[in-house]
Formats: structure tokens, C-alpha cells, sequence
């Protein structure tokens, strides 16, 4: 297609913005894809706080107490051997205590009185990934010379299937996001082709190719999904600014993600999703309503 | 045959030469409109042949089908013009979407105005415009792209007797040019005038195809 009749069928795209209830249209994508950024952005969030949480996941492996040296060692060589595992520290018992003594400040004034230390000798291990945490600890329940295995198993648990339903809830919003974006596009592409079907009618008679006659409408409903999602984006990441900026001076402690790279990202994305939205609104209508 | 069983045309052998000026007349719903269709590739028929040029159009495939319209020049009763463009526009139009050079544009549409006798009132909007002059518009933008075939059904079935003269006049100038006319009409006055080949048609079947016919016959 010439670039002069690109022009030509560009302007008619944007004529017909004018003519059809388009401003209703971006509304509503922007809604959609507001919807979408937002779920998209707490659950990322999340994520990286899981992450980082994730990676402070620890399993403790006590020890049988009669166990002999050696044996100990070469439990040691078959944790690290998991599939999981990047690292495992010996705790003789005596540090154990030790750190019992400092975790409990004075309130472990009592510790001096005993006579001989109960802790046992333990392994402190490392994982790759917190959900290995589960898999991992039944391998080593399995070895030889262990009495206990804790590895905070539950909030590990929690904390893992609450991000895989939060993804889950922000996968299914966006899809209907996606469906309801289409829709209303759709709808307006078939507005667009009723207003313009006498012309259409005619570009058909005097032999406009189908590419031609298509053109303008799918230009149409990616520019209404652009413009919509454009907006979205721009509403969140103000918003997001203004949250970042007030957790920073209220809540430091909590780690949200602010990296520019990241919401440029976030932005392209939504941007991407809205035009995708917008292009699949004009083919069902184009599909349905344009018979070419 | 139209989905829905309704069956437009029936046993048609019907041949007609380059340069020929013809006459389809019959009763409505006789199948008129639905042959002239056929040519244009407008409808396809559900068993037989097309030829067009050299070519069965009846087998034509969809990317093609852009491209004979594009040799034939189509004509309706109710002149099909665009109301918010100007005469020179709405033209110009049937150029553009065929995505014609902008300095053919301006070559071409103020010909195919002057041929008609339009081209004082090119700037004008359809709608200042008398029935007889918007009906030379369009037949301006059928023959603005030098079409070998004007497919004209009813043209003059909007118009007054004389204004409809004036029209069969253009479209006889045309087919002088060596292009070849096929009009479905209910006129009889124009036909019984102009003493062309007449084909008539009824219940979807020809029952006459007279060489210098009147719109009744010769009984």
C-alpha cells in the first residue's frame, strides 16, 4: 500500500473516531487496562516481597544426638547432594545455645542454670527455591542419623499457593479485561462500519481491495486501544509514584518495587495489551460486519 | 439459486459482443438485476458459467474479484453517490480506492465530468444537485476508469421522460466510445426508441433476445 493512501485511510480512521461514541469506547479500555496494570502491579509486588522472603527460607535438620562423627559429616554430604540444596551449615549444639542466648536477650538469664545443654547438633540448609522447601525436607527425613527436620513449613506453604491465586486472579482479569476491551471496540468498529457502509458499498463496486476497504477500521479499533490503555497506563503509574513516594516516608520497611526499568515495562505492556485488545475488537468486527 | 431456495435465473445462455448496446427488460423479480449481478462478480451462481474477457468469473478467486470490477463500470437507480462529498469527490473516489496517482486524478475526473456535462458544477454537493445531474455523476465515476463494460440497472428509473433521454443520450455516446452497455430497464419508452438487442426475461429464464427490439416485441 502506497504511503499517500496510507495517509488517505488514516485520516479516515480518525475521521470516524469523531463520527462514532469512540470517547466511550477509550473510556471503558481504560478501565479494562487500568483494572489489569493494577492487579498486575500488587501482584508483581508481591512477588518480589515473596521472593525476597523466599530466599530467607531455611530448613533446620537436628540431629540423633548418638550419632558418631563421621556419620554426621556424611549426612551433611548427602543433604548438600539434594536436588535444591545450595548450601548446609554445620551448628554444633554449643552455638545453637549460644544463639538461643542471644535471641532471647535477658529473658534467657535461665539458660545459665542448666546443667548440661538439651539443643542438639544441627544442619542449617539453603534452598534454591522456597516450594523445593517441602521435597527437600522429605529427601532428608529419609537419611540416616536425623531426629527432626522444621522448616516453617506452613507460612512457606501459605505463602506460595497465595501467590499462585493471586497470579491466577490476575490472569483471569486480565482475560476478561481483554474480552470486555474487545467487545466494546467491537462494537464501536460496527457503529464505524454501519455509518460508513454506504461508501463501503461503493468501495466495493469500483474494486478497493479487501486490505483497502479493512484498513481504516482496523486502524480505528488500534488507535481507540492505544489511546485507552495509554491513559491506564499514565493513571497508574501516577499513582504508583504517589504510593512509592508515601511508603517511602511512612513505611520504609516495606520493599516496593520503584526500578524505572521495571514500570517502563509495566507500561509498554499495558500499552501492548490495550492495542491487542483493540485489534482483536476490530477483526471480530471486520470478520462480522464487513463481508469483504 | 439464493440461499433460501429462492431460484433467480434458470437455463440463461445469453452471448454478448464487445461494443454491444443491450436491453434486459422483464417484470420485476424476473431476474434482471440478478443477471447484470452476475457480471460484476455481485453474485455468483450456484451452477453454470460467467465469461467475462476470457475468463469465468463464476470461478474467479477472491483476490481477483477487485480487480474485473475495476474494467466494469456499474450504474444504479438510485445513484449510490456519497452525500458529503462534492461531484469532483465523489469521482475522484472511485479512483483513489484503486489507489490512481494523484496527477491521473486530476487528469481523468474533469474528463469523465465534461463528458457527462458536469464539469461546471463540479464543487457541488449531491444534494444541490437535479436527479438527472446526480445520475450523470455517477455515470461519470463509472466510466472515470475507462471500463470496457457500463452495467446500468434501472438508471432512468428515478427520472422524469425527458431527463431519462438525456441519459440514454450519454450512455449511447459511451457505447459509441466501444464500450459495450448492458441496461436493465422498465422503460419502455426508452427502449422502443432506441431500437437496440433486447433480452427479456421472465421467471429467471430469457424468452426473447430480438437483434433491433422494442420493449413488447414484435407481436
Amino acid at each position: 500500500m502506497k504511503l499517500r493512501t496510507m495517509a488517505m485511510l488514516g485520516g479516515q480512521a480518525l475521521r470516524s473516531l469523531r463520527k462514532t461514541p469512540a470517547l466511550t469506547s477509550i473510556m471503558v479500555v481504560m478501565a479494562c487496562m487500568a483494572a489489569v496494570s493494577l492487579f498486575a502491579v500488587f501482584a508483581v509486588n508481591l512477588t518480589a516481597i515473596g521472593s525476597q522472603l523466599q530466599s530467607q527460607v531455611q530448613i533446620r535438620v537436628f540431629l540423633d544426638q548418638n550419632a558418631p562423627p563421621d556419620d554426621k559429616e556424611a549426612l551433611g554430604r548427602s543433604i548438600k547432594a539434594l536436588p535444591g540444596v545450595t548450601k548446609v551449615g554445620y551448628v554444633p549444639k554449643d552455638e545453637a545455645l549460644n544463639r538461643l542466648r542471644l535471641q532471647m536477650g535477658e529473658s534467657g538469664f535461665f539458660l545459665s542454670d542448666l546443667e548440661h545443654n538439651p539443643l542438639p547438633d544441627s544442619f542449617d540448609v539453603s534452598l534454591a527455591r522456597a516450594e523445593d522447601a517441602r521435597a527437600v525436607a522429605d529427601g532428608i527425613w529419609k537419611l540416616k542419623g536425623v531426629s527432626d527436620v522444621t522448616y516453617g513449613q506452613k507460612w512457606v506453604d501459605n505463602l506460595v499457593s497465595a501467590l499462585r491465586v493471586l497470579w491466577g486472579i490476575t490472569g483471569v482479569v486480565a482475560c476478561l479485561a481483554l474480552i470486555g476491551a474487545s467487545l466494546i471496540v467491537s462494537n464501536t468498529i460496527r457503529l464505524s462500519v454501519f455509518a460508513r457502509r454506504k461508501e463501503i458499498e461503493i468501495m466495493k463496486l469500483v474494486g478497493a481491495t479487501d486490505g483497502f476497504i479493512l484498513f481504516p477500521f482496523v486502524m480505528e479499533g488500534l488507535v481507540i486501544g492505544i489511546v485507552g490503555s495509554f491513559a491506564a497506563a499514565g493513571l497508574v503509574a501516577a499513582g504508583y509514584l504517589g504510593l512509592v513516594t508515601w511508603v517511602e516516608s511512612v513505611a520504609s520497611f516495606i520493599p516496593i518495587m520503584k526500578d524505572p526499568i521495571h514500570m517502563g515495562f509495566a507500561t509498554i505492556g499495558t500499552v501492548a495489551f490495550g492495542a491487542a485488545a483493540g485489534l482483536a475488537g476490530s477483526a471480530i468486527s471486520v470478520r462480522r460486519y464487513l463481508k469483504v | 439459486m439464493y440461499a433460501g431456495g429462492v431460484q433467480a435465473l434458470r437455463g440463461v445462455d445469453l452471448s454478448i459482443d464487445k461494443g454491444e448496446f443491450v436491453f434486459v427488460v422483464g417484470p420485476s423479480g424476473a431476474g434482471k438485476s440478478t443477471l447484470l449481478s452476475m457480471i460484476y462478480r455481485g453474485t455468483v451462481p450456484t451452477r453454470g458459467q460467467v465469461w467475462v474477457a476470457g475468463r469465468n468469473i463464476a470461478r474467479l478467486r477472491w483476490h481477483e474479484v477487485p480487480l474485473l470490477r475495476r474494467r466494469i463500470g456499474i450504474v444504479f437507480q438510485d445513484f449510490k453517490l456519497l452525500p458529503d462529498r462534492s461531484v469532483y469527490d465523489n469521482v475522484a473516489f472511485a479512483l483513489e480506492v484503486i489507489e490512481t496517482s494523484s496527477r491521473e486524478i486530476a487528469k481523468r475526473v474533469p474528463l469523465a465530468l465534461d463528458m457527462v456535462g458536469l464539469a461546471h458544477k463540479a464543487q457541488a454537493m449531491p444534494d444541490e444537485l437535479a436527479g438527472g445531474e446526480q445520475q450523470r455523476v455517477a455515470i461519470a465515476r463509472a466510466i472515470v476508469n475507462d471500463p470496457f463494460i457500463v452495467i446500468a440497472d434501472e438508471p432512468t428509473g428515478n427520472l422524469d421522460p425527458d431527463t431519462s433521454m438525456d441519459i440514454m443520450d450519454l450512455l449511447c455516446d459511451i457505447n459509441m466510445r466501444g464500450t459495450t452497455v448492458i441496461m436493465a430497464t422498465h422503460n419502455q419508452l426508452v427502449v422502443d426508441r432506441l431500437r437496440r438487442r433486447v433480452v427479456q426475461l421472465n421467471d429467471g429464464a430469457v424468452v426473447r433476445d430480438e437483434l433491433r427490439g422494442g420493449y413488447c416485441g414484435e407481436a
